[in-house]
């Protein structure tokens, strides 16, 4: 998996291309805590590009949602294809996240 | 009597036990479809090779071992077959050492000689494995109808290799092993080695018997999913040869039994197995014939139901993060933690990514499609075992838990050669999509159910977890049903076309569908059911195909068809046709 990381209206948008799977879901996991620990509150995980997702990578998710949950944070995901957001919206997790048709839609509401 | 302790050791030479004079070289691989084990055993007369195998590198090994023995002592060379399936015999046709013609004698039951010198394609599983035979001449046919018409008449044969070979027939029914029986005496200093006929895995199988081992090719296996039902398989036959086997074993004159894959059994451990072999081979009576047609049919339902069983256990277990999320939130994470242990996320992405990168490869490289009906075969088997069906029904979605359980257990009916039970009844149509209807809008944990529950911790905890747990499908989606005028009657299996409808409206809802229109119309001898949606293209035409693969294949057990149009204004729309009773 492909993550391209850049910074847009004091957010950081994770573009990720490829499978969130057993080997890739920790490598986000490190990307998305490395930019959390370097004090980064407001987190978009592109999906556009993002073809399967497994339950490590569901996990990965709900981590991230408990970090960035006080006043002022804000994380959410953009672009999903219609296989992710099946499994998202089955895995009930469409009432956790914001999510968004696309990173302009996310970032004019935050 | 035999100890069946001691285990033979893998590429070394050892005293045959029980059997003055011979030795024992065995080759034990890892259990796999391409190539069996190998037991090369010498005698003061003789050199005789059981099984060399599918691999050429296995073969080449052996005979460097082989010429070996031969150097220290020039002796005929004799290859034996348990039966001739290409995983046991392939290597003499790729191996030129054991090609040559006059370098060794091929020993094997006369029907298998038979499979051999016509090459039949079929019976040696060569079109299984998409692999091409040559005929080979078998010098030695074993078990003949000549020999058992003057049973314990000792007979001497020629042959080529220059040994002079003698064998006694002894028909079943002589003993109490109730098989056709053939003794080999390959010269005056070597122990005699027993052929049993043991027909049922194939019909030239045997158990070859020297000293206190017993030699039984895949006799232990061919009840297994995937192995049952090969062309020349019998039930019948495999349930004599299974009884004939244990009273052999019950003598007490066997220590260990070396089969075609994996490692020896020692014979206490046989007998245990046995009865077992023989109840999973007792239940195959009616099996379908496992050829490559229907190994191909297989292997593409296998694609189509691992892509569902993906999706489900990915929402599973997504599910019972959410829950813990939830949890956590409401500061439970002692509940959160317990949580965990119903659902091994990892180790279930793990399978599935096996699988799929096994499938891809499959695809990548043609391989054959009994490989990959075995593979899923495998994932399934350990999918059933992880999974604690009747815990997680109780805090998630029983029908998600039901439904994957069902895919499971049908792909291992249908892998086993089986279809899986199906049971056509009447019934109306509208009243029964209503009711799933409402089944699938309604949270099945009612406030009431939480308040009336806060006296008792533990009930309120369980209620708890199911109301979170629990999402109705349908809560946010506006559906409309445009019933018939009247009661429209059809022949349907109720749970297929329950699971249908759910995985149907699971496809529309899950990738955005925010309304669902169902129209159920009857006409002359059939009833309609078209569900529509607005739901965005897939991005991946594979899946998408699958599923609709997967969704006909559904829609036909429950005894009806389907079509799925998806058109170009992103609007689906699945078509059911029943049969009406008027």
């Amino acid at each position: 998996m492909e993550i391209t990381t850049t910074s847009k209206d004091n957010a950081t948008i994770l573009s990720l291309n490829g499978r969130i799977d057993t080997a890739t879901a920790p490598e986000l996991e490190q990307a998305i805590n490395k930019i959390i620990d370097g004090g980064q509150r407001k987190i978009l995980l592109d999906f556009a590009g993002v073809t399967y997702i497994s339950s490590g990578g569901l996990r990965v998710l709900l981590a991230t949602a408990k970090k960035l949950k006080n006043p002022g944070d804000k994380f959410g995901i953009c672009a999903l294809s219609p296989e992710v957001m099946k499994i998202l919206k089955l895995a009930g997790f469409t009432s956790i996240f914001s999510i968004y048709a696309s990173e302009g839609e996310a970032l004019a509401g935050w | 009597m035999p100890a069946g302790n001691d285990q033979l050791v893998s590429l070394e030479w050892q005293p045959l036990p029980g059997a003055g004079g011979a030795h024992i070289f065995p080759l034990i691989r890892k259990i796999d479809t391409i190539s069996s084990n190998s037991y090369l055993i010498q005698t003061p007369d003789a050199i005789i090779l059981i099984d060399p195998g599918g691999l050429p590198a296995q073969a080449e090994q052996l005979m460097q071992v082989v010429t070996e023995c031969r150097a220290a002592s020039e002796r005929p060379f004799f290859i034996l077959l348990t039966h001739a399936h290409i995983d046991h015999f392939i290597a003499i046709q790729n191996t030129p050492a054991l090609a040559v013609a006059g370098a060794a004698v091929l020993m094997v039951q006369e029907e298998g000689a038979a499979c051999l010198e016509r090459g039949d394609a079929a019976m040696t599983q060569a079109a299984m494995f998409n692999t091409t035979i040559v005929p080979i001449t078998a010098g030695f046919r074993l078990i003949t109808p000549d020999r058992r018409e003057n049973p314990k008449e000792p007979v001497e044969l020629c042959f080529s290799n220059g040994a002079l070979v003698t064998v006694t027939a002894f028909p079943a029914g002589e003993t109490s092993i109730n098989l056709d029986r053939e003794t080999i005496v390959f010269g005056p200093d070597s122990p005699p080695l027993e052929v049993f006929h043991t027909p049922g895995h194939s019909r030239d199988s045997i158990c070859i018997r020297m000293g206190e081992l017993l030699f039984i090719g895949d006799l232990l296996f061919a009840a297994n999913p995937g192995i049952a039902g090969l062309v020349g398989w019998s039930q019948e036959d495999l349930v004599c040869s299974l009884d004939g086997i244990g009273v052999l074993l019950d003598t007490g004159e066997i220590s260990q039994l070396c089969p075609g894959h994996g490692r020896l059994i020692p014979v206490a451990d046989a007998q245990k197995m046995l009865p077992l072999v023989k109840r999973d081979a007792a239940t195959l009576a009616d099996i379908a014939e496992f050829n490559p047609d229907r190994a191909t049919e297989i292997a593409t339902y296998a694609e189509d139901i691992m892509e569902q069983v993906n999706q489900l256990f990915t929402v599973m277990a997504g599910r019972l993060y959410y829950i813990s999320y939830v949890l956590d939130e409401l500061e439970e994470s002692g509940t959160a933690a317990e949580l965990g242990t119903l659902i091994n996320g990892d180790d279930i992405d793990e399978l599935l990514d096996a699988f799929r990168t096994f499938s891809e490869e499959h695809h990548m490289k043609k391989g054959v499609s009994v490989h990959l009906a075995l593979k899923a075969g495998q994932v399934v088997g350990k999918l059933q075992r992880t999974f604690k069906t009747d815990e997680l029904a109780h805090i998630i979605d029983p029908g998600i838990v039901r439904r994957t359980e069902r895919l499971l257990a049908d792909y291992i009916t249908i892998f086993r050669g089986f279809t899986p039970p199906r049971e056509v009844t009447v019934a109306d149509l509208s009243s029964l999509i209503e009711a799933l209807i409402e089944g699938l809008t309604i949270p099945p944990i009612s406030s009431d159910a939480v308040f009336s529950s806060t006296d008792d911790e533990k009930a309120f905890a369980r209620v708890l977890l199911a109301s979170i747990g629990t999402r109705p499908l349908l809560e946010d989606v506006d559906v409309v049903i445009d019933n018939a005028p009247a009661a429209l009657f059809v022949t349907i299996d109720r749970e297929n076309f329950a699971d249908l409808l759910t995985y149907i409206l699971e496809e529309l809802v899950g990738k955005g569908s925010s309304a669902i229109r169902i129209a159920v119309c009857g006409s002359g001898g059939d009833a309609t059911v078209s569900i529509s949606g607005t739901a965005p293209s897939s991005s991946q035409a594979c899946e998408s195909q699958k599923t609709d693969r997967f969704l006909t294949g559904l829609c036909e057990r429950a005894g009806a068809s389907l079509s799925a149009n998806h058109d170009e204004n992103t609007r689906i729309t699945y078509t059911i046709q029943a049969n009406r009773v008027v």
